[in-house]
């Protein structure tokens, strides 16, 4: 109980006008920061439903995958450059953002993340390498501002953050391909 | 073992993301916010509103003074040194590429200054002369009435953001208003060749009825 208590305590400081003000003035801290913390609290959160509705999520997402499915579509709907100005120009598409990263994606990855077999985490790494590699790629070689919103140097830190980010799970990937975790444990 | 629960929650969750998709992009089509603009842009055709230019000259005179005439318009200020050079520069060579005959006479171009307190007529004057710009045919300006500036760049949705060391960020594009003084094409600024066409092609079809 007291991890969903963290995780809508969490939920409700992101909500508070000037952190959101403050988040959303830098593009990589809104990217990077403020949109993985709302599907973090999302996930504490979730604790919540799993404690109230255990048949729910065994019945709908026994494998695991459809919840994870709606979480990586929500994820990368938000890495569309104009879903992240929308949210910046209308209250309601940001309204939307908060709800759907913390519900529909924060809750769904916490079911779904321990019902997932190994083959499956790593394809969802996998996939946000990629994903991230390739948003780093698109937002280094765009000259074109793509978010009205943000200056041009804002969008080429945020180029550099997505490659990083991108290259530390690349190299997760490769760690737990060529070491086996259980020697140590 | 898969379920029929995990192959419908699946299907739904497919389609939400679906649907979500379509309609978050314009039905996969636009994925800036900028392409948005530009979209609504070319459907709404919005006027050029009425407003006073001051000229490299020092002329003033209403933007109504060139109904009857295709105007190319882009937004700019001098002290830029990143998309504005490029953006002028380009629409130079557009400028190149329209027959001699319809210059000023079928078209006149004109790059408007969004940076009122320092592009004053003398900066202006020489700034022009980087470019092909005559002050006649291809006039650079700014707009002296703040109220008429803000409702000019709203009608035609360019942002500026100021930022901390006096320049400013913009979305750029080369806005191409007809005789009756409607916005009929937003044109990609890198694109010279396309919107030349574009242009020749519009005033030969109107060279005629004039």
């Amino acid at each position: 109980m007291k991890q969903s208590l963290i995780g809508l305590l969490l939920f409700i400081v992101l909500s508070l006008p000037p952190v959101v003000t403050l988040l959303e003035s830098i593009m990589i801290i809104h990217m990077h920061m403020q949109m993985p913390l709302l599907v973090i609290a999302g996930a504490l959160f979730g604790r919540y439903f799993q404690i109230h509705f255990p048949h729910f999520w065994e019945k709908w997402n026994g494998n695991g995958i459809p919840g994870i499915t709606l979480f990586v579509i929500i994820a990368v709907y938000w890495s569309i450059p104009r879903t992240m100005d929308d949210a910046l120009t209308y209250p309601s598409v940001e309204v939307f953002k908060f709800m759907s990263l913390f519900l529909l994606a924060g809750v769904p990855l916490y079911d779904s993340w321990k019902r997932l077999n190994v083959t499956l985490k790593n394809s969802v790494f996998i996939l946000f390498t990629i994903l991230f590699l390739s948003m780093g790629w698109l937002y280094l070689n765009v000259t074109q501002q793509l978010c009205n919103n943000y200056l041009l140097i804002d969008q080429i830190t945020l180029g550099w953050g997505s490659a990083a980010m991108g290259v530390c799970i690349a190299i997760y990937l490769l760690y737990t391909t060529f070491t086996d975790p259980s020697q140590y444990e | 073992m898969v379920n029929n629960n995990q192959g419908l929650a699946m299907v739904l969750v497919l389609l939400f993301g679906g649907t979500l998709f379509y309609l978050g992009t314009d039905g996969f089509q636009v994925f800036t916010a900028e392409g948005a603009r530009v979209n609504q842009l070319m459907e709404e055709k919005p006027q050029f509103p009425e407003i006073t230019l001051e000229d490299s000259e020092g002329q003033s005179y209403l933007s109504s003074t060139f109904k009857g005439k295709y105007m190319l318009v882009t937004f700019f200020y001098t002290a830029c040194s990143t998309v504005c050079p490029q953006l002028e520069r380009n629409m130079e060579r557009v400028y190149e590429r329209i027959p001699k005959t319809y210059l000023g006479e079928d078209i006149v171009f004109l790059s408007i200054s969004f940076d009122t307190d320092r592009d004053g007529p003398a900066t202006l004057r020489s700034y022009q002369k980087y470019f092909k710009s005559d002050g006649e045919t291809w006039r650079m300006a700014r707009i002296p009435n703040p109220v008429e500036l803000e409702s000019l760049l709203d009608v035609f949705g360019v942002i500026v953001i100021p930022d901390e060391n006096g320049n400013f960020a913009h979305n750029s594009a080369f806005y191409l208003v007809n005789q009756k003084g409607a916005l009929t094409e937003v044109m990609d600024y890198t694109k010279i060749e396309e919107a030349a066409d574009t242009i020749v092609e519009l005033l030969e079809q109107g060279g005629g009825k004039k």
